[in-house]
């Protein structure tokens, strides 16, 4: 089979949008087995990532069948069939690279930091798993490694103080059905009952190249490596569509409130409303919004029940928007002597306030400088603008958007925020009160 | 482990390869794709310059992206707390920005805001640093808060007040992290309450409520001295264009003699004991293994390294593949030579599933005990001298890289040239190198046991391994009567 470099897109943007804006050069193109490949030179120092995204992740997963997608980026770290058992670390280590992967609600990424003699080592490996897993998947690496996955599990959330409230929020926010209501790590009777067959199966349907992005970036180049990438990747086959689940409207009717016990010294609570998705201008304003509330002393929550009440130990505001759906989330962990009542109240209070008197065009300009340095800081390293890189591409279908970060949050006003935060944050939403073990009478309650 | 990676290479190769590639344009996957020459590593060049007040500059140049990153680097960290009293250069670092001559503790954030930059400042044992991270177009706004809560801080008492009951209460949530104890734990079992390295670095709940801000003015009057700093700056800045600056505004910041200090000797340990600190209920037991071992200007820096890289110190460790690869007790086993201006401690570390703490614990030692009595193999020293010296290549790819690497040399009074001769120290460790210092270094008769478990469960599996007197400890690594 004769395969064509199809270069069906090419940016290069010549202009600065805004001083500090970042302005990330790149190559793109597909192979004929649809596999998306985007390059980005930067010679500053010897270094190259690697980095290859497969656009699944948990919310792909079905009910019962929690924390595949997770289970799954283990096993591509369990040798493939020209690669040993472990040989995929040893091998990328004797060269001191630098090495992981990563799995969200929406994608799993694979990458390797190397010095850039060796990208073809990387090119190698990521196509050797990509194209060759199931012959080396092995009913023992499966075990061992659910083991692990296990006592991730016990380590990051179990075993942590406050450790499963994410999990019992998103399970009570969302439909049992929607995918984003279990966790990405799973249940531990789903990670029980995984088997070799639907591992096998899963990986046939996600992980083709057709539903891929490799980036390379850093000390290469192109005219090089292109025919590297054709050498390892393109005989790959393509793999066989399938449906990504879609967004689906979700709201709450009323109020939920719900309140468990753990092994913490001090009651936290958490306050979380259905938001936006991911690359959206509601999500951007709602982003603005919590730096207002929770972003330095100045900031409306910190200062009020932090600095100057001194009710609170810590208190964060954030809009994470994923690629279907988003939240909006308040947590507050109460000082000694305090219940979450009286947090609860303190909050209602600013978010009244903000509601009735709204925010300042300098808290927007504060907030959008700091939103400025976080997107260059974000392209400081050739590793950050590959997964930069493949996350735009696959989640907007448009690479460049990694250079137009900023356009997003371009002219929001005092006006738009105060809309916006109308629209998101007098909805019903779910009030999760964590308590220590035996002090229920701390959390939460319905007002009297 | 000596034919590891050949028997796997030769495994491969022996394999009859079913085709299952579907390419007429046919590759040889067994056939791995060698590097090309390795790259040349540019040294960052370092720009050094000296202010009237004796503060010496460090800066390197970098023009990619618009930013500056300064590390003010004091060199007085926690080490120098009163034994009586930890947590003093911590609450210092904490409550310097909280107001200066001119601005209260909401005006300093309020102009940090305005410029999207952070300044942070923190004391660990062998210094505390002051830094901050701003696009060069507020350079000149960043140089000036930076220099005024460094040179006229006024440790408010309002502010000191809020601050210190902040802490109490974050040394209270540091009860709910396993982890967090497990450190505590085994640095005060190592180190004793009398020497620094054993004490909390920030501080007790007892030292915290008798501090007052005199104490934080003492330490800040004795230490934040530009004859005990550096400025390190690396970033999109000629040193003409600092220079100037910082003249102006840290004219007022004075040179005072500051006592020369040496860490006081660690204790050792006279033979094996096994710590146990109860945590009811616990999904996981957290495993510390260690002894105080060296400083960081030992002359066996490099072979230590190298040993522990094999040992503890990578994913493809012995430690790693055997607890996590192997056995699938955790989510990741390590060890490692923490080393300080003092003695720091050698920790081999884990957080294993409850049922499997006397196991991972017995395991730790075999790994141990079989490097310290045999050493690695020449494969194995090979693999990890190419290691080490291929990740040199992504030593300074970032500012913030750059900065930590001359945060090192002049922390810990390296060698100008350090890096110069960083590879040709890797090349040189032989066989006899690893062979003395792992046998020097890697005697598990000399080292404590610490476990954080669900103790109904783990005392008795663990007590049958019979390593030595079983002591239970409260949460700071106090025997309990």
């Amino acid at each position: 089979m004769k395969v064509v470099l199809t270069i069906f897109f090419l940016v290069i943007c010549m202009s600065i949008i805004s001083n500090a804006q970042i302005n990330v050069k790149f190559e793109q193109y597909k192979l004929d087995n649809g596999l998306t490949i985007i390059l980005h030179e930067d010679h500053a120092a010897p270094v190259t990532a690697v980095s290859v995204m497969y656009h699944v992740g948990s919310k792909d997963e079905k009910p019962k069948r929690t924390g595949f997608a997770h289970l799954f980026e283990h096993m591509m770290f369990q040798g493939s069939e020209h690669v040993g058992n472990h040989e995929h670390f040893s091998l990328l280590q004797e060269v001191g690279a630098n090495i992981n992967g990563f799995t969200t609600s929406d994608g799993t990424t694979y990458f390797e930091v190397l010095p850039s003699n060796f990208v073809e080592l990387g090119l190698y490996l990521e196509s050797d798993r990509m194209g060759f897993l199931i012959p080396a998947m092995m009913q023992v690496k499966l075990d061992n490694q659910r083991d692990v996955v296990k006592n991730e599990r016990r380590q990051n959330y179990d075993n942590r103080p406050y450790g499963t409230a994410d999990e019992k929020i998103a399970k009570a926010i969302y439909p049992p059905t929607h995918p984003y209501s279990w966790p990405v790590i799973g249940y531990m009777e789903d990670l029980s009952a995984a088997a070799l067959g639907d591992i096998q199966d899963f990986f046939r349907t996600y992980y083709a190249p057709n539903n891929a992005c490799l980036v390379v970036a850093g000390d290469f180049k192109p005219v090089e490596l292109k025919p590297q990438i054709k050498k390892y990747f393109a005989s790959i086959p393509r793999g066989k569509d399938f449906e990504r689940p879609k967004a689906v409207p979700v709201s709450l009717d009323k109020q939920q409130r719900m309140a468990f016990e753990d092994k913490v010294q001090l009651p936290r609570l958490f306050l979380t409303w259905h938001s936006p998705e991911n690359n959206t201008r509601e999500d951007a304003v709602l982003r603005v919004l919590d730096r207002i509330l929770s972003s330095g002393k100045n900031s409306r929550l910190y200062k009020s029940l932090v600095y100057d009440k001194q009710i609170a130990q810590s208190v964060n505001a954030s809009q994470s928007g994923s690629e279907i759906a988003g939240t909006f989330q308040i947590q507050v962990t109460a000082k000694p002597g305090h219940n979450l009542i009286e947090m609860e109240d303190a909050v209602n209070q600013i978010l009244s306030d903000v509601l009735k008197n709204g925010v300042t065009e300098k808290e927007i300009e504060n907030a959008l400088t700091a939103t400025e340095v976080q997107i260059v800081n974000r392209a400081t390293t050739v590793l950050g603008k590959a997964n930069a890189l493949a996350a735009y591409y696959s989640y907007t279908g448009e690479t460049n958007n990694i250079n137009k970060q900023m356009d997003f949050f371009k002219g929001i006003t005092p006006e738009e925020v105060l809309t916006v935060t109308k629209k998101y944050l007098t909805q019903p939403n779910m009030v999760l009160s964590v308590v220590p073990l035996g002090k229920l009478e701390l959390a939460a309650k319905k007002g009297e | 482990m000596k034919t590891m990676m050949k028997s796997l290479f030769l495994g491969i190769i022996l394999t009859t390869m079913i085709s299952f590639t579907m390419n007429s344009q046919e590759i040889d996957r067994t056939k791995r794709p060698v590097g090309k020459p390795a790259p040349k590593v540019e040294l960052p060049e370092i720009q050094k310059a000296t202010l009237k007040n004796g503060l010496k500059v460090w800066l390197v140049e970098r023009h990619q992206l618009p930013t500056v990153a300064f590390n003010l680097v004091i060199q007085t960290g926690s080490d120098h707390d009163p034994v009586n009293q930890p947590g003093v250069a911590s609450m210092t670092a904490d409550v310097i920005d909280e107001g200066t001559k001119t601005r209260d503790a909401l005006q300093i954030s309020d102009v940090l805001e305005s410029i999207g930059a952070n300044l942070n400042v923190g004391a660990n044992l062998d210094g505390t640093f002051m830094t901050l991270n701003i696009l060069t177009k507020y350079l000149e706004k960043g140089i000036d808060i930076f220099s005024d809560v460094l040179t006229n801080p006024t440790f408010p008492q309002k502010e000191f007040d809020r601050l210190q009951k902040t802490r109490l209460t974050s040394l209270m949530q540091q009860k709910d992290q396993a982890t967090t104890i497990a450190n505590n734990a085994f640095s005060f079992i190592l180190y004793g309450a009398n020497h620094p390295y054993g004490n909390n670095p920030s501080g007790t709940e007892a030292s915290i409520k008798s501090m007052t801000t005199g104490d934080l003015v003492k330490f800040y009057q004795t230490y934040y001295r530009p004859n005990n700093a550096t400025l390190i700056v690396v970033g999109d800045v000629k040193m003409n264009d600092i220079i100037s600056i910082l003249e102006k505004s840290l004219t007022e910041w004075k040179p005072a003699d500051v006592l020369e200090f040496k860490v006081q000797m660690a204790p050792s340990i006279e033979k094996m004991k096994v710590y146990l600190v109860d945590k009811p209920g616990a999904a996981q037991s957290e495993i510390r293994i260690g002894y105080p071992a060296l400083a960081r200007s030992t002359p066996d820096y490099f072979p230590v390294t190298l040993m522990n890289r094999m040992l503890g110190g990578q994913f493809t460790s012995r430690i790693n593949l055997n607890i996590r690869e192997k056995r699938g007790f955790t989510y990741g086993a390590r060890s490692g030579f923490s080393f300080q201006k003092g003695a720091g401690p050698f920790t081999a570390s884990a957080g294993v599933h409850t049922d499997k703490s006397d196991s991972s614990v017995h395991e730790f030692l075999y790994e141990i005990n079989l490097m310290h009595e045999k050493g690695m193999t020449a494969d194995e020293l090979e693999f990890v001298k190419k290691g080490m010296v291929g990740s040199f290549a992504l030593t300074f790819e970032t500012s913030a890289q750059i900065a930590g690497v001359l945060q090192n040399i002049i922390l810990y009074g390296l060698p100008e040239n350090y890096y110069n001769t960083y590879l040709q120290n890797i090349e040189q460790v032989t066989l006899q190198d690893i062979d003395r210092v792992s046998k020097k270094y890697l005697d598990t008769s000399n080292m404590a046991i610490v476990v954080v478990g669900d103790l109904a469960k783990i005392k008795e599996p663990i007590s049958s391994l019979n390593l030595g007197d079983i002591v239970v400890c409260d949460t700071e690594g106090k025997p309990l009567p």
